[in-house]
């Protein structure tokens, strides 16, 4: 039969010169090989203290993989340096590198929560929309509240569209004055009134009386 | 003294639970089921002691731990293990996969597969039984399995390799004669020689002491588990299974489950049989 | 009739594209994310996607860039439809290989007249 049996054991490669300390995983970080890097950066999860300088290897890294590691790690840590350190890339040209910024937040409400009117406030409408987008999955108690207040007082049309959409899913009876007169603070523009009444449907579905 | 009114999902509610669901697990439930998952979230409602849906809803999706939704995905899902289930996927091995793997192997490196969870061993040794009948080039490679749950009592079980009617139901009677014997009691057990062809281990997905040891795989088959995970182990499980591939390997996921809920980092790959994800070359 | 495949994470959008849309005949899918679109794309013939730009899992032009570069997909037309209104971002999306580029939330005038365009039915 050609179905062989063997004991799972570390492979040579694998007993590595280079400590798994912190000073010896940093190091790793700044390899060449993309392998190395990925490898230290995962292993860096354990260490919180890695938080800033995991967020900062997330600007220049451009190894997909490496990349995906840097915020997996970010995500176990979950502490004020790394949602500190993410936040500021959310300006960042690259979809790809915004997107998991997004998220990494998602998964960091605590952390997260202190920051999140600032966000809501931030003068590039593009910053505003990915706060939205980061709502979208976050599990705080707040989150129906700062939605509220976005399509209350958020001038951009974009930024409402997208807060009125997870309204339909978290939004309360209490909201629905403020979601109906949302519209008409943007002309009435047709998308908005159908995303305004998809979610008062949704929140009277919620409670019929 | 009237009771309480009984709760009820309306429409409404319906399509956001299924929305929230689908989003969060992939899973996309038909008018159809309309019945059964209510059902199955009104009994949760009563067990969790809310009288209505908006308040159980809101506990879904904004409980941190995510313990409820799990519970939930739990009570939502059939997980069964039989021998030749899903066993599209396992057709694919034969006549894509591993076709493909070794079409420009040079040297003969052993052929390694990853069978996670082993549950009870039905999953490995039918992987073990398909590329004996089904792979033409079986005797000209060496092949590994590897099958791994975080249970040790039930690999204690897949070792042993002892299966009741229930778990055989789907495999062709000639195969049944060929790789069993029976063994009383309606049980029918793996012949000696496949179950000595199966390494079985003990490997908890989170611990990464462990996992970093699993490395150059060719094929994982990681199907119904990630569904269970919450979202950040589901996202180390994938980076655990980019480790442990080889470039160019694959893994196949349960039928409801898709990388699309999980990670980029693997290529999607559409062969005739199945839909399967790739390590990048 | 003519299958189109709308690939955006937020519900409302895609319903409203799907009514809009399935209105004037055409068939409509629907994925909340570029990785799920590639896949729903490799197992069921679509004649237009529409695809938003900031995606979880995987973005809008990295979605593209990957149709482009799978055999067969690589011909089907692409329209990106984003909330980034700024030219530089229009200029990305052409690069990664979108046939056009629309600024939301779209009219939806436009929207029929620009599926009926790419699609040939009009």
């Amino acid at each position: 039969m050609a179905l062989i049996k063997k004991t799972v054991s570390a492979p040579p490669e694998e007993h590595r010169h280079s400590a798994r300390d912190l000073s010896g995983l940093l190091e790793q970080l700044r390899s060449d090989k993309p392998d190395i890097r990925r490898w230290a950066a995962l292993d860096l999860s354990e260490h919180s203290e890695a938080a800033e300088i995991l967020c900062r290897c997330l600007e220049e890294e451009q190894n997909m993989a490496v990349r995906d590691a840097l915020f997996t790690s970010l995500i176990r840590i979950n502490n004020n340096a790394a949602v500190k350190g993410l936040i500021p890339l959310l300006k960042s040209e690259d979809a790809a590198l915004r997107n998991g910024v997004i998220e990494a937040l998602r998964q960091m409400p605590d952390a997260l929560a202190p920051y999140m009117q600032d966000m809501l406030h931030d003068p590039d409408s593009d910053v505003r929309i990915f706060t939205v987008n980061v709502l979208e999955s976050l599990c705080h108690p707040m989150t129906p509240e700062w939605l509220l207040g976005v399509i209350e007082e958020d001038t951009h049309i974009n930024v409402c569209a997208t807060a009125v959409d997870l309204l339909a899913e978290v939004g309360s009876p209490e909201m629905i004055a403020s979601i109906d007169a949302l519209p008409g603070r943007f002309a009435n523009d047709p998308f908005l009134r159908f995303a305004a009444d998809i979610a008062i449907r949704r929140i009277r579905g919620a409670n019929p009386n | 003294m009237h009771g309480q009114p009984e709760p009820v999902i309306t429409n409404e509610e319906f399509l956001k639970f299924r929305e929230y669901f689908y989003r969060k697990t992939g899973i996309y439930f038909e008018e159809s089921k309309r019945y059964f998952v209510d059902k199955r979230i009104l009994e949760r409602m009563a067990k969790t002691g809310v009288d209505s849906f908006h308040a159980y809803f809101m506990n879904l999706r904004f409980e941190a731990s995510g313990r409820e939704l799990q519970t939930l995905i739990n009570a939502m899902t059939v997980n069964e293990t039989y021998f030749f289930r899903e066993d599209y996927q396992f057709r694919c091995m034969v006549r894509s996969m591993l076709p493909e793997l070794t079409a420009y192997r040079a040297a003969k490196r052993p052929i390694k597969i990853w069978s996670i969870p082993s549950s009870s061993g039905e999953e490995p040794y039918s992987i073990a039984i398909w590329l004996l009948e089904y792979w033409p080039q079986v005797d000209e490679w060496d092949i590994e399995i590897v099958a791994s749950d975080i249970d040790t009592k039930i690999l204690d079980l897949a070792r042993e390799g002892r299966y009741g009617t229930r778990s055989l139901q789907n495999l062709p009677p000639n195969l049944l004669r060929k790789y069993f014997k029976p063994v009383g009691n309606q049980e029918h057990q793996i012949i000696e020689d496949l179950r000595g062809s199966v390494e079985f281990t003990q490997v908890n997905l989170s611990d990464r002491a462990t996992t970093r040891q699993y490395r150059g795989f060719d094929i994982i088959f990681c199907r119904n588990l990630l569904i269970y995970f919450d979202d950040i182990s589901r996202r180390e499980a994938a980076e655990v299974f980019f480790g442990a591939l080889n470039p160019g390997g694959f893994i196949c996921l349960g039928h409801s489950e898709s990388m699309s809920r999980i990670s980029s980092l693997f290529t999607v790959r559409k062969f005739p049989e199945a839909i399967v994800y790739q390590k990048p070359l | 009739m003519k299958q189109i495949l709308v690939i955006d994470d937020a519900a409302t959008v895609r319903l409203y594209v799907r009514q809009v849309l399935e209105a004037e005949g055409f068939y409509v899918d629907e994925a909340t994310n570029g990785l799920e679109g590639l896949e729903k794309a490799l197992s069921h013939h679509f004649d237009l996607v529409l695809c938003d730009v900031n995606m979880p899992v995987m973005d809008g032009y990295t979605t593209v860039t990957k149709f482009r570069q799978e055999r067969t997909l690589a011909h089907i037309p692409i329209v990106m439809i984003s909330t980034e209104a700024k030219k530089k971002d229009a200029n990305r999306a052409f690069a990664a290989g979108a046939n056009d580029y629309l600024v939301k939330p779209v009219n939806p005038d436009k929207l029929i007249l620009e599926v009926r365009m790419l699609t040939g039915e009009g």
